[in-house]
């Protein structure tokens, strides 16, 4: 199995999830068992109905698996109570939506600081993290506008810096540039790369193999299991690139 | 998540849908203001039956003779005699009709009562001008006059009346005394009548006794006793035909009264009461309609690390932000309502400050009460499916 080096920011074994439709029992993740280190830029790639999006909202803890082990960041995250896992999606994960996901009445500034707001900084502090994080996707200048005022590439920005705001120790991006076009979505992505050489563990769920291809590391995600591309479950950490043949014929087989 | 934060929070997101808030609000407006203009009509109307009653005196009783024919009525003798029971401080026996009343080329309807002189001490009805009716004036049958303010005024304008001559169905009476003013009482206005001699009036409306009589008792506290014994002697004189008159004591008619006046009022706070409750019905429905329209914010705060309790609180503060400014506003209201319905019916209205903080914070409670339910639902959301929403 994947290994179980002790330094493992998100480590997850044997993952089962369920949902109850009517009367059926749906198997949604089968034994899904992948774990990401410091660092690391992975895409988990699948075609829709795969069960990628269910992996993503049990990996940003806004949904409990069934059965299984998610250790995230060495604390078991399966039976923690609703408030426990709101201070671990506070604290450790940054989210990055399809959708962006603000709050259109707030301005750009006002959004980035809501998760502070519910860490309980004053708001002094909040305002400098905000700025800070603000900056470091360019958007400095434009920090009093509402979501309404901004393009589509700028509210992803501001959504990125909302989840930089905290200092994260993971960024999870959920089909990033999947509302952006073609140019704007590149610069979302390249934003992205950046962080991540910048030390960002960045976990990617994405359907585009393209934009897949960015990530240092791909799982596919197929009929609620996950496989890992081959070679890279012992030297994940040596081998920074699959060829690009391979990845090629993933998203064939996807 | 911090309580002035909270509050903040709220304010904007209360002030960013103003029109959905001021319909919500309007409830709760309309209920505090119902209660507060209530409350101060009610107290404006007690305040005058009280007025009323410190004027018309509790320590009166008053006799009504019902029974007809000379079996079962009163001779004006047996009347006076009732002044021997104990306690018994004067009686005024009364006989009155209506007459017309004509000075000149004036003419008017009024209320004659044929009276004694003790109706001066037991009714507290003196003169101020000229002189009141004299013992003499009853024995001697005396065609002479009080006359009432506004009878005087309307027959007389501004000229002084004593010593003038009216005629009162017909017959020629001379007018001794100008009766002081004395407003309405319970019975009709006292200032629209004529008081002649008990004698003459019998004879005028052709009347054997007297219809009725009313009695000034000396210690109140023996009340009871007083009654007992009057309603004995009264019974001797009607040998034990108990339903030929009747004996009524005045405080038991102030009593009768109040307790109707605070029925009525018990009765509008429970009406207004319902209207709160139905305002706050309407501030729980915008609230769950807001809530619905919210799922995905809400979804997008748990997923930034919202807890419960901080969606719980948020939600909760909305609603008793919108109960609260309602509940403001409608004091205003029902002060201004208050008063104008004191201007339009004349009366006096008051209302005391408790009451205003009871309403506002009646209000508030509103605002808990139905937002606590809606405010939950919101906090119970799962993030996933908040999120997911659209």
């Amino acid at each position: 199995m994947i290994g179980t080096k002790q330094d493992a920011l998100i480590e997850i074994t044997q993952l089962v999830k369920q949902y109850v439709m009517g009367r059926e029992t749906v198997t949604v993740l089968k034994g899904v068992s992948l774990s990401v280190y410091p660092g690391d830029f992975v895409a988990i790639v699948g075609p829709s109905g795969s069960g990628k999006s269910t992996m993503m909202n049990v990996i940003g803890c806004l949904d409990t698996p069934t059965d299984g082990s998610y250790k995230l960041d060495g604390t078991e995250v399966r039976g923690l109570s609703d408030n426990k896992l709101a201070d671990i999606r506070n604290k450790k994960i940054g989210f990055i939506f399809q959708g962006f996901h603000l709050l259109p009445k707030l301005t750009a500034l006002e959004n980035c600081e809501l998760p502070l707001i519910y860490r309980g900084l004053p708001a002094k502090q909040r305002r400098e993290m905000a700025m800070t994080a603000l900056e470091q996707v360019g958007l400095g200048e434009r920090v009093h506008h509402r979501p309404s005022e901004l393009s589509g590439g700028q509210q992803q920005r501001v959504a990125i810096a909302r989840a930089l705001a905290t200092n994260p120790p993971i960024l999870l991006a959920d089909e990033p540039t999947g509302a952006l076009d073609m140019k704007t979505g590149q610069e979302v992505l390249s934003l992205i790369e950046e962080l991540n050489r910048k030390g960002h563990t960045i976990v990617l769920i994405t359907h585009d193999m393209d934009v897949a291809k960015r990530a240092g590391r791909t799982v596919v995600m197929r009929d609620g299991e996950l496989t890992e591309t081959v070679g890279r479950r012992e030297t994940h950490e040596a081998q920074p690139r699959l060829p690009d043949g391979v990845q090629e014929r993933l998203v064939e087989q996807a | 998540m911090k309580l002035s934060q909270g509050f903040r929070m709220a304010f904007k997101s209360v002030w960013s849908n103003k029109l959905r808030t001021a319909l919500s609000m309007l409830g709760i407006l309309i209920g505090v203001a119902t209660v507060i203009a209530l409350v101060g009509m009610g107290q404006g109307s007690k305040n005058q039956v009280e007025q009323q009653v410190a004027s018309l005196g509790t320590n009166s009783l008053s006799v009504t003779i019902t029974g007809r024919g000379t079996a079962t009525s009163l001779s004006l003798e047996d009347a006076l005699a009732l002044a021997d029971i104990s306690n018994i401080e004067a009686v005024a026996p009364t006989v009155s009709g209506n007459a017309t009343v004509k000075y000149e080329k004036t003419s008017t309807d009024v209320t004659v009562e044929g009276i004694t002189g003790h109706y001066e001490t037991v009714n507290d009805f003196s003169v101020q001008s000229g002189r009141y009716i004299a013992p003499v004036d009853v024995r001697n049958t005396q065609k002479v006059a009080l006359i009432g303010v506004d009878t005087a005024t309307e027959l007389f304008g501004s000229d002084d009346p004593v010593g003038e001559v009216i005629a009162v169905n017909g017959s020629r009476f001379t007018i001794v005394g100008l009766l002081e003013s004395k407003g309405s009482s319970l019975t009709g206005s006292n200032d629209e009548k004529i008081l002649i001699p008990i004698t003459t009036a019998q004879k005028m409306f052709d009347s054997v006794g007297v219809r009725s009589i009313s009695i000034k008792v000396e210690d109140l506290d023996r009340m009871d006793q007083t009654v007992a014994a009057l309603e004995a002697s009264l019974l001797e004189t009607f040998r034990g035909d108990d339903s030929s008159y009747r004996v009524f004591n005045q405080e038991d008619a102030v009593e009768t009264l109040n307790s109707v006046n605070e029925t009525m009022n018990t009765m509008l706070l429970y009406v207004a009461a319902i209207t709160l409750v139905v305002g706050g019905i309407g501030v729980m429905n915008i609230m769950l309609v807001s809530v619905t329209e919210r799922t995905r914010e809400i979804g997008i705060r748990k997923s930034l690390g919202a807890k419960r309790r901080d969606i719980l609180f948020q939600f909760l503060v909305e609603a008793v932000v919108i109960s609260g400014i309602g509940g403001a506003l409608g004091i205003g209201a029902g002060f201004l309502g208050s008063e104008a319905i004191g201007i339009a019916n004349g009366t006096d209205t008051s209302v005391p400050p408790q009451t205003v903080a009871i309403a506002f914070v009646f209000s508030a409670v509103v605002g808990v009460v139905f937002g606590i339910f809606p405010a939950n639902k919101a906090s119970r959301l799962k993030p996933v499916d908040a999120l997911r929403h659209d």
